[in-house]
């Protein structure tokens, strides 16, 4: 007996009663409609969230710092402590050799100061960073949108997150801030007032300072962007470093009373060309003695969490389909009663218990592509329903235009292929008791 | 040899303690290209012992023999085959499937013994035509007569080209004119294509005018066994 003859014999035997057949592969599809829309939902949202990682070049960069802070918590320790562990001054000459490095693209020392903006009669408290030339090619200052990057090193301009922006709450548009002046006050120390402590009034040792910069460019972050990058004004380093500011680490030194135990900085930030190259770099500055911290190291626990993610939303979307299995061992053992003599006369004239076996297969076979055909449809419509709806009223907080559903031709031809192998399983039992009816007994019963 | 041969045939059936015999130490021979009718009352096991023939039925004590094979002790598979190629069946009951046509009905034990597809519609034309049922190839038992059905029963018990038709009372729900219509098709077979016929049927006067030996069962056993050489 040939497949093309089982094939057409199950199909005939499914089109003689084809409001149950139709109900049966209904059941399938809504079984595997919601099992290919879970699995494409944490396919999409993994997916997203690692393209917008890796967009944002979240997975190329790295964190380093004196060994003795802890990034990673895993000590417990997420201050300066210097208790151990020998601590590695983070100096020029380091910094110089990690540049140096083939597989490095930059590096540079943080530098943050905090300072209050004024811009169009407005103001908000941030933070001002500088930034590197090189950097002008790595997410976010590759789109800068309106303006452009600095030029030099040293020029008087500045890059504005439109998050400050937003902060400060000016409405006019982005193009006619670029050029204007924006006045950035920090706090610095004024030694005047160092003697006050003997007197009367209780006043901080401090006064503000003003600078005047013109704005370069805007630059509009994502939600998935390092936090770096995300808020403040960033500067060219060495416009950066001609802006006086109490800097909190001289503080603890000088309450230390070790000054530059640390070095020259606190933490740097380093760029690696590519992805494959962050393990080696890690390795390389953890054997010189710092501490490193990178997103693209975590990449295995998002992986991890991402699988569970998964695994979750396939076995919810399963519940259906599981369900949908009793309507076809239903359907079928229904089918054996009613085709008990048809079986009988089969066996009388030959066929053998595995040609009846494999028509009860076949039967389930047929069904299981057709729920999962069209399961496969209604997931896709239920989900881009889905992803509209969810774009439509989040886009005011996340990225819009987010994928949700990654329905891939992978999850089409395995959601089928699942749901004819389901069907298939599903129809052992009865396939098993129809192969094993009595022609004689089957052919007495009339 | 014979083509057959039945030896110590015993079927038992069990009612309580009690161990009731429908059939009772059979033996005889069929040669290849006889027609042999058993005949009996209702309930002599006339049936039974054709159901044995066809491998239908294997609890038995005894021999069934098909060219020194014995039935009885066959795998499953083994009376697969013995009857899709050995044996045709045919039923008073016609047992054709209602959901095909006369010709899908015909080419059904085709399926079953992998003969080519594109041989098959040739095949189950020619013995429908040989039936006289051509023009009837398309409807559906229902919308044939009685013995119209028997007839596509007939086609289909020969589309293996089997070496004996076992028919269980082919004519016992046809008139008498249809009725002599059928013998006479059997009849045809049985000396034009030396096919084998064992027939089952409680009518003595047409066993003996047309088979070359009738077995007459009563109770299980068999009572008499008849030779008629001149048929």
């Amino acid at each position: 007996m040939k497949i093309s003859d089982i094939i057409l014999i199950a199909a005939d035997n499914l089109k003689r009663n084809v409001f149950r057949t139709v109900l049966t592969a209904f059941g399938v599809a809504v079984g595997i409609g919601s099992l290919s829309s879970m699995i494409s939902l944490g396919k999409g949202v993994s997916t997203n969230i690692s393209k917008q990682m890796e967009s944002n070049d979240l997975f190329t960069g790295l964190t380093m710092s004196s060994r003795s802070i802890d990034f990673d918590g895993s000590s417990n320790k997420t201050i300066l402590s210097d208790e151990k562990k020998e601590t590695v001054p983070l100096t020029d000459s380091i910094l110089n050799e990690i540049r140096s490095w083939e597989e490095v693209a930059t590096a540079f020392a943080e530098q943050i100061k905090p300072a209050t903006i004024k811009l169009e009669g407005k103001s908000a408290v941030t933070n001002i960073k500088a930034i590197p030339l090189e950097m002008s090619s790595f997410y976010p200052f590759n789109k800068i949108n309106p303006g452009s990057f600095y030029s030099s090193e040293s020029e008087p301009s500045v890059i504005l997150s439109k998050i400050v922006l937003d902060k400060m709450g000016i409405t006019s548009s982005l193009d006619s801030l670029i050029g204007q002046n924006i006045e950035i006050i920090t706090r610095v120390f004024d030694l005047d007032k160092i003697d006050l402590i003997t007197s009367k009034k209780k006043q901080l040792p401090v006064k503000n300072d003003t600078t005047i910069l013109k704005i370069k460019g805007i630059v509009q972050t994502s939600s998935f962007s390092a936090g770096i990058f995300n808020d403040g004004i960033f500067l060219p380093p060495l416009t950066c470093s001609f802006i006086p500011s109490i800097d909190l680490r001289n503080v603890y030194d000088i309450i230390n009373g070790e000054q530059g135990k640390y070095g020259k900085y606190n933490t740097v930030h380093v760029r690696v060309k590519d992805f494959s190259m962050l393990k080696t770099v890690k390795l390389r500055i953890e054997d010189k003695g710092f501490s490193v911290f990178s997103i693209g190291d975590k990449l295995e626990d998002f992986e991890k969490i991402f699988f569970m993610l998964d695994t979750v939303l396939a076995v919810i979307g399963s519940i259906a389909l599981i369900i949908s299995v009793f309507g076809i061992v239903n359907t079928l053992i229904m089918a054996i009663y009613e085709r008990r003599k048809e079986i009988g006369i089969m066996k009388s004239l030959g066929a053998t218990a595995r040609q009846i076996k494999f028509i009860f297969y076949f039967e389930a076979a047929i069904i299981g592509f057709v729920g999962g055909v069209f399961g496969v449809l209604c997931g896709k419509l239920v989900s881009q329903v889905s992803g509209n709806i969810a774009n439509s009223q989040l886009g005011n907080f996340i990225d819009s235009n987010i994928e949700y559903f990654a329905f891939s031709w992978e999850i089409v031809f395995f959601s089928i292929l699942f749901s004819v192998a389901v069907s298939i399983l599903a129809s052992i039992y009865p396939a098993d008791k129809a192969s094993k009816i009595d022609p004689l007994n089957a052919l007495r019963r009339e | 040899m014979a083509l057959i041969q039945v030896e110590h045939l015993s079927k038992t059936y069990k009612k309580g303690d009690n161990k009731i015999y429908a059939l009772r130490n059979i033996n005889f021979d069929i040669q290849e290209g006889e027609y042999v009718s058993i005949v009996g009352k209702s309930g002599s096991g006339k049936s039974t012992l054709l159901n044995l023939l066809g491998g239908m039925d294997t609890s038995a004590e005894g021999g069934v023999y098909y060219n020194g094979k014995n039935l009885l002790t066959m795998s499953e598979k083994e009376l697969s085959y013995h009857r899709k190629f050995t044996v045709g069946m045919i039923f008073q009951s016609f047992n054709l499937i209602p959901s095909r046509t006369a010709i899908d009905n015909v080419k059904l034990p085709l399926i079953f013994s992998n003969y080519p597809i594109m041989l098959r519609e040739t095949r189950a034309c020619e013995l429908l035509y040989n039936m006289g049922l051509y023009n009837r190839a398309l409807h559906y038992p229902s919308e044939l007569s009685g013995g119209e059905a028997q007839r596509v029963a007939i086609a289909r018990a020969l589309a293996n080209k089997p070496k004996v038709i076992l028919a269980d009372e082919p004519t016992g729900n046809l008139d008498t004119a249809t009725s002599a219509e059928i013998i006479g098709l059997l009849k045809m077979f049985n000396e034009k294509h030396k096919i084998t016929i064992i027939m089952v049927t409680h009518d003595k006067e047409t066993a003996h005018k047309v088979s070359h030996k009738t077995i007459l069962l009563s109770d299980g056993e068999i009572i008499k066994i008849t030779s008629n050489r001149n048929q």
